[in-house]
């Protein structure tokens, strides 16, 4: 039984190796998915690859492949011919497996075919907290040292590279770090009020703030937000935070490093179509992501630009497991 | 009246007839899970309109919780982790003949539960979902530890054994990154270690390799005739149970209702509840009572009610399942949250009258073709056996698409094989590995959030009412109701006080 299975693993290897690059697609492609069903990565994947597939006129199969903060899956596609036949569909987390021990591969080792979009960070309190702006929250925290409960999701995650931000901006800020799975299971904590406060992906949180049942701090951008229009900038309490922002995680494709150019562009020229269809920029605008659509060079110099930025920030805030010196990522000049 | 689209729309009905039985099926094939089929249906029902992809997903979901316990009873493989405590009493039935009665009964009691957690999210939702949120991580410990507590009724002989195989299965479930540091436990350095060990794969592992195996002994053997007179469980039958189905039920709902929390350990809670308020079951439990299979499958099924709750009036899941049908009602262009019953309250109806459908179709096909499968009991097991492993391979290597999970399994069936033969229990193991993660990590969000002060933790417990309801519980039933008291009580006497520990196994 064994050895059938290893026959038919093998067999799907090899067959992957055989196909050619002019007549891409000519058999299914894999999309490796690195999040969990239901999660915001996996939604929208699953929302712009049909319209992908039709641009592409092939077929392009999804799976989650999830453990590891994303790096099973990261490992696997790494590992998959150079053929274009397995995509990786994931997230920012890659850009900090190196200096957080995650991994020695990152996304250095792929070729993005597109940068969908990005996420706005938001800072929100729990319905009943002895405050209602960002102001009031710095001055309860300095009242009252040590006791307000900040949400996280663990070195790396949004909640982490934002209260990094804070401690950086603000000086360094005496609150309970309390780690949890992800945005949604800190969320609930938030309203159950286990937590006080939330860093969290504008997407995530939105429905909850239009409900009352959380209330917005400040949004983490430079630029404010259509669609919570009220919502203060951070930065406009301390200008600080300009060095950093805009920053955000994001969803994007990729393929191994060393798959053929004209692979690459038929399928980032896909995804771009793809990106464009009506319902998926109306899902993305309701989810509150900004549209990206980039790809090739931009996308690159994108990726690094936000590989510099975050490790470093995060480097400084004494959160990262090796340096991203020992990596060659340079610190961001400003 | 948005309840009733779906018995109004013929196109409907059937899709949600046919996830169903799909469903039975999928529920009743160990490691192929409702998960992965609703994950699956997502891309397979993208371009269609809302009410037939979400009618399709509930169908498949209410199916497959209730056809976890087919294979429970007949092979004493469960097909899903809802369908553990099944097994218990269940597939002694079986032993007897008995499988048509006991498939006609969990049918019954399915949907008694399936109606009662409906009911709960049809009338009470916003009120169960408000007392949800107040679970604190300090709550979720407590109830972890009220969890672990069942070794006790689970253990089927020596406690002793029952003991030893919990702590290995909250040990499995330690392996892997830390979710909250990222810190690397148990792994070796070894990077295919790293993810952890899928749960899923030591449950096959467990029951159906290991049980492969012990039928093994009997390979010669002629199987058991099926007497399959009686299906539909008598109304006195019914009634007598009654008391029992309405309590577990309720069970089901309240712990399907936490986010985190769902049908697999509802079940084994709703087990134990049985174990400890039948006071003369008819037969012992983990003989053939009927109490034993009353408890689990009212509570898995009033589960996905109460799974439902929290995710219609707040879009929080209530668990796995619950999660992708959030993915899914996004890419439909909905904004599952607290808003959604507000904007939508159609859709709320609409989930409602396709619960209900989707229920009696579960009685509908319960009810019938058990002949057909109290056959596979009937097979001769110089099939059955290769069958029963082909499906735990194709099962434990479908959960993650990896090969490694393959490896797990067979090393799990093989540990679980000498396990059984030495008398140790396997339930244990796999409520340790459901709730090492619940324990694990709540009890460290509480501490954390006390500034890792144990007094202020004490202070936090004793004065929140749910906390300290929850923790004079786990105080009771630890001191009452776990034979270490007894136990412990004789060896202060000085009278040396036998554990029983020469159980059968077959």
């Amino acid at each position: 039984m064994k050895k059938f299975v290893l026959g038919a693993v093998s067999a799907l290897v090899f067959a992957t190796t055989a196909a050619v690059a002019a007549d891409y697609p000519s058999k299914e492609i894999q999309g490796i998915i690195q999040w969990g069903a239901g999660g915001s990565t996996d939604t929208v994947m699953r929302s712009v690859t049909p319209h992908a597939e039709e641009a592409l006129g092939g077929t392009i199969v999804m799976q989650n492949m999830t453990g590891g903060v994303g790096a099973i899956a990261l490992n696997n596609v790494a590992g998959q011919p150079a053929d274009g036949y397995t995509l990786l569909m994931g997230a920012e987390n890659p850009l900090l497996y190196k200096v957080m021990g995650l991994g020695d591969k990152d996304y250095s080792d792929f070729i993005p075919v597109t940068l969908l979009a990005r996420g706005t960070p938001i800072l929100v309190a729990n319905k009943d907290a002895p405050f209602d702006d960002y102001d009031g929250m710095m001055a309860y925290i300095k009242e009252n040292p040590g006791e307000l409960r900040v949400g996280a999701t663990g070195p790396g995650g949004l909640p982490s590279v934002i209260t990094a931000m804070m401690n950086t901006v603000e000086g360094e800020l005496d609150v309970i770090s309390v780690p949890y799975d992800g945005d949604g299971p800190a969320l609930t904590a938030l309203q159950g009020g286990a937590i006080d406060v939330m860093p969290a992906v504008l997407g995530a949180a939105i429905e909850g703030i239009r409900a009352g049942n959380m209330k917005p701090l400040a949004i983490f951008d430079v630029a404010k937000n259509e669609k919570l229009p009220d919502v203060p900038l951070v930065t406009s309490f301390n200008d600080g935070y300009n060095t950093y922002l805009p920053w955000g995680p994001f969803f994007g494709v990729f393929v191994v490093k060393g798959t053929p150019d004209d692979v690459v562009a038929k399928l980032s020229k896909a995804y771009a179509e793809g990106a464009k269809n009506e319902e998926f920029v109306e899902l993305m605008d309701n989810r509150g992501f900004k549209m990206m659509g980039i790809s090739g060079a931009e996308a690159e110099d994108f990726l690094a630009k936000w590989q510099q930025g975050t490790t470093w920030l995060l480097q400084d805030a004494g959160l990262t497991k090796a340096s991203p010196e020992e990596f060659g990522i340079k610190r961001p000049s400003e | 009246m948005d309840f009733l689209t779906v018995f109004t729309q013929p196109q409907l009905l059937l899709l949600v007839g046919l996830g169903t039985f799909a469903g039975i099926y999928v529920g009743a094939i160990p490691g192929l899970s409702v998960t992965m089929a609703v994950s699956i249906l997502i891309s397979f029902t993208f371009s269609w309109d809302v009410y037939p992809a979400i009618s399709l997903m509930i169908g498949i979901y209410m199916g497959g919780v209730y056809g976890g316990s087919r294979t429970a009873i007949l092979l004493n493989i469960p097909g899903a982790p809802s369908a553990i405590a099944t097994a218990l009493d269940g597939y002694p039935m079986a032993r007897r003949g008995e499988a048509g009665t006991a498939i006609g009964v969990t049918t019954v009691m399915s949907f008694i539960g399936g109606f009662v957690g409906i009911a709960v999210l049809a009338l009470a939702a916003p009120l169960v979902s408000d007392f949800a949120l107040t679970f604190q991580p300090r709550d979720y410990m407590l109830l972890a530890v009220l969890g672990i507590l069942l070794v006790g009724s689970l253990s089927q002989g020596s406690l002793v054994k029952g003991i030893f195989a919990g702590a290995l299965g909250i040990a499995i479930g330690a392996v892997g990154r830390d979710p909250l540091t990222f810190t690397e436990r148990f792994t070796f350095d070894i990077s295919l270690m790293q993810g952890g060990i899928s749960f899923i794969a030591v449950m096959i592992g467990m029951f159906g390799v290991s049980e492969a195996l012990i039928q093994l002994h009997h390979v010669d053997k002629a199987a058991v005739r099926q007497k399959i007179t009686r299906i539909v469980p008598s109304l006195a039958t019914v009634r007598k149970h009654l008391p029992l189905s309405l309590q577990t039920s309720t069970i089901g709902v309240a712990i399907g209702a936490l986010p985190g929390t769902g049908g697999d350990i509802a079940a084994l809670m709703a087990y134990d509840h049985a174990k400890r308020v039948t006071k003369n079951p008819e037969r012992p439990f983990g003989d053939g009572a009927m109490e034993g299979l009353v408890a689990p499958e009212t509570a898995n099924n009033a589960a996905v009610g109460g799974a439902f709750i929290p995710m219609m009036t707040l879009g929080i899941p209530g668990d796995a399942v619950t999660a992708i049908m959030i993915g899914a009602l996004f890419i439909h262009g909905l904004n599952p949250g607290p808003m959604l019953m507000i904007d939508k309250p159609d859709m709320f109806w609409f989930i409602v009258g396709a619960l209900v459908t989707a229920n009696f179709f579960i009685l509908i096909f319960g009810l019938t073709g058990i002949r057909l499968f109290t056959k596979l009991v009937e097979m001769p097991r110089s099939v059955l056996i290769p069958l029963i492993m082909l499906l735990s391979i194709v099962g434990a290597y479908a959960v993650n698409n990896s090969i490694t999970d393959v490896y797990w399994m067979l090393g799990f069936g093989l540990f679980g094989y000498f396990m059984r033969h030495y008398g140790y229990p396997l339930g244990p193991v796999i409520l340790g590995v459901i709730l090492s993660r619940l324990l694990d990590d709540n009890w460290r969000r509480a501490i954390i959030s006390e500034r890792e002060d144990f007094w202020r933790f004490m202070e936090g417990v004793l004065t929140s009412p749910l906390s300290l309801v929850l923790f004079v519980s786990v105080v009771l039933i630890f001191v009452s109701q776990t034979p270490v008291w007894t136990w412990g009580k004789a060896l202060l006497s000085g009278r040396p006080h036998k554990v029983s520990g020469n159980e059968q196994h077959d």
